[in-house]
């Protein structure tokens, strides 16, 4: 997700030379092209939106009414500057079903979605590392070449048939998760999150741990390892220090790369778990043809991937010093 | 780099030479991912058009388990399950194929023209654009797509234009960096070729080998969405056999006759599989780590 080096940013101002700087003004530039693609997508609506929501017999004062509320009245420049402006006070529009401001519906329903994808984090980070490191250090005996197998079987089993799956072994065969559901509140809730994170693991985990592991390998034939253990540096020291720490960059990196992945199997997940979450309000907004709901939801995912993207550029930034250099 | 991958290339018509020395290149996955997928191929081929039964027709009491007249049991309707996986095979191979193929020609066109473009302005707003539209979780892109096109099977390809273009650019454009330098470039600047000439004839067909093999793990991608979708009510819609609208049929019937969701679910994580195995093989190939 990097530019070109020295793009005309960092000439024009010399502000931008810091890289923390440059990569925030990234951000920002890119959250503005959201902007425009979520005010764009309302536009591939073919024919009169109004008119779809409203029907034939609508009345005139009706179709005024509607594409008000839709922010399609007027020129499109104008439309857009609305837009934007309303954006940027936080005014998403209102749903034009229940007729409540989107940005409140997304307040109500993101507790649950933050907490799936919490819950999914931790135990990506439980189950990764571990298995990440087991495939590099035995990745010439059995395990390795099991890793691998399993790897590339979990990765394409979508996560619509291994939830399912999941259903019938933990919840229907034995009584250690509800079919589906949920109950706010911290722990009592981890009861009905642990299966829908468990998975979605089971595609990032694969993935990240590959990436863990094939780092590992090569980070091991860095000159600096050899030096720390001609040094004799042992234990967690040596492993830490000198074999995960400089191997783990790719791998934050790359979850930073799959939340946008995390985000979009939520949607799936909290069907089939009946999770009452941001991805059920969006599907039943497309599904009810909520044009507002959907565009609101579709930018604040976006927006959501920046910035997740940006933060993991960070955490890289102070696990690996190489990557600031550059 | 596209040292081995003749089983994605447009082959037409090899002859049985070619194709066993292609075969002795092929490394152990690779090779399984080729027998998955053409067992399913010849499976969705056959079994609709050898069965008796039809995958819309009502043939027996709704609800079955597998047994010796109905391989796969009959669904909540009283259909042929097996008829109807395999039906559904077709369908989505197609779907998918013609999802991928739409993209990766846009895509591939639209980076290599940036990619020879010398203008830092342009290319800081490209960077942009690309990184805007691929911040998007992909399914909720598509959803928003569906969302204002329509629920259909049309609704869903144009989403997935729409949306998967932008990686097929990225990979173009990284490649085309690189060759538009390149000696066969500057020759063919010489003898005064246009520019689109250039790009079309010269750069593209270079750039293509590796979009392609992107293309093969998006095919997984993409077969994994028009499923969800589907599953989600918003793309295939029943009756059609579909394996995730499937999916979500059998769901419902899930504490007692599981086999509704495991057969066709089974069915498309092998289609996704046998993918993922061949695309993993000729990387390794291509990367010349192989055993």
């Amino acid at each position: 997700m990097t530019s070109s080096p020295g793009g005309i940013g960092a000439r024009t101002l010399p502000l931008l030379r810091h890289p923390v700087l440059r990569r925030l003004a990234q951000a920002f530039f890119v959250a503005f092209l959201l902007m425009v693609f979520a005010f764009l997508l309302i536009r591939l609506i073919p024919g009169d939106p109004a008119m779809i929501l409203l029907g034939d017999e609508a009345t005139e004062e009706d179709v005024i009414a509607y594409r008000k509320l839709l922010g399609i009245d007027g020129s499109i420049p104008s439309q857009f500057g609305r837009y934007v402006s309303n954006l940027v006070r936080g005014d998403f529009g209102v749903s034009i079903r229940s007729r409540e401001p989107v940005l409140s519906i997304v307040g109500k329903r993101l507790p649950v979605s933050l907490w799936l994808t919490v819950t999914t984090i931790v135990m990506t980070i439980g189950l990764a590392l571990p298995l990440g490191v087991a495939a590099a250090l035995y990745r010439r005996t059995w395990f390795g070449h099991a890793f691998q197998i399993g790897a590339s079987v979990l990765v394409a089993t979508p996560v619509f048939f291994s939830g399912l799956l999941l259903i019938l072994l933990f919840a229907v065969q034995v009584n250690l998760a509800p079919i589906a559901g949920y109950h706010a509140g911290f722990p009592a809730n981890l009861y009905y999150l642990w299966l829908p994170a468990l998975t979605i693991n089971f595609v990032l985990v694969p993935v990240l741990a590959r990436i863990l592991q094939s780092s590992i390998v090569e980070t091991s034939a860095e000159e600096f390892v050899e030096a720390a253990i001609i040094r004799g540096t042992q234990g967690w020291r040596f492993y830490w220090r000198y074999l995960l720490r400089p191997s783990l960059a790719p791998t934050i990196a790359a979850l930073g790369y799959f939340a946008a992945t995390v985000v979009s199997y939520a949607v799936i997940i909290e069907i089939i778990f009946n999770l009452p979450g941001l991805g059920m309000t969006l599907v039943d907004a497309v599904r009810n043809r909520d044009y507002p709901l959907v565009q609101g939801i579709v930018f604040l995912s976006g927006l959501l991937v920046v910035g997740l993207t940006f933060m993991a550029d960070l955490v890289n930034g102070w696990l690996d010093p190489r990557a600031q250099i550059r | 780099m596209t040292a081995g991958n003749p089983s994605i290339s447009p082959a037409g018509r090899l002859r049985r030479v070619e194709l066993r020395r292609y075969w002795r290149q092929l490394n152990a996955e690779s090779r399984w991912g080729v027998v998955i997928l053409a067992l399913i191929l010849v499976l969705s081929v056959s079994v609709p058009l050898l069965s008796p039964n039809d995958p819309y027709g009502f043939v027996d009491q709704p609800l079955q388990p597998p047994s010796a007249a109905f391989l796969f049991g009959t669904d909540h309707l009283g259909r042929d399950l097996l008829v109807r996986v395999f039906a559904a095979a077709r369908l989505d191979i197609a779907l998918a194929i013609l999802g991928v193929s739409v993209p990766i020609v846009i895509g591939t066109f639209i980076g290599t023209l940036a990619g020879t473009t010398r203008n830092r302005i342009a290319e800081t707003i490209w960077d942009g654009l690309v990184n805007a539209l691929t911040a998007f979780p992909e399914i909720i892109l598509v959803l928003g797509i569906v969302a204002m096109v329509g629920a259909d099977i049309r609704g869903l390809l144009i989403a997935i234009w729409i949306s998967r273009w932008a990686q097929y650019a990225r990979i173009a454009r990284a490649k085309s960096l690189a060759l538009r330098d390149a000696e066969f470039v500057q020759a063919a600047q010489v003898l005064g070729y246009s520019q689109l000439r250039i790009l079309v004839r010269h750069i593209m067909p270079n750039v293509f080998s590796e979009a392609l093999a992107y293309a093969l793990s998006d095919f997984i991608f993409i077969i994994v969405i028009i499923g969800g979708l589907s599953f989600l009510g918003l793309g295939v819609t029943p009756p059609t056999p579909e394996w995730g609208a499937m999916l979500a049929e059998g769901r419902l019937y899930l504490r007692t006759e599981p086999w509704l969701i495991l057969f066709p679910g089974f069915f498309l994580s092998l289609t996704a599989i046998g993918v993922a195995l061949l695309a993993r093989g000729l990387e390794r190939i291509s990367k010349g780590e192989d055993e």
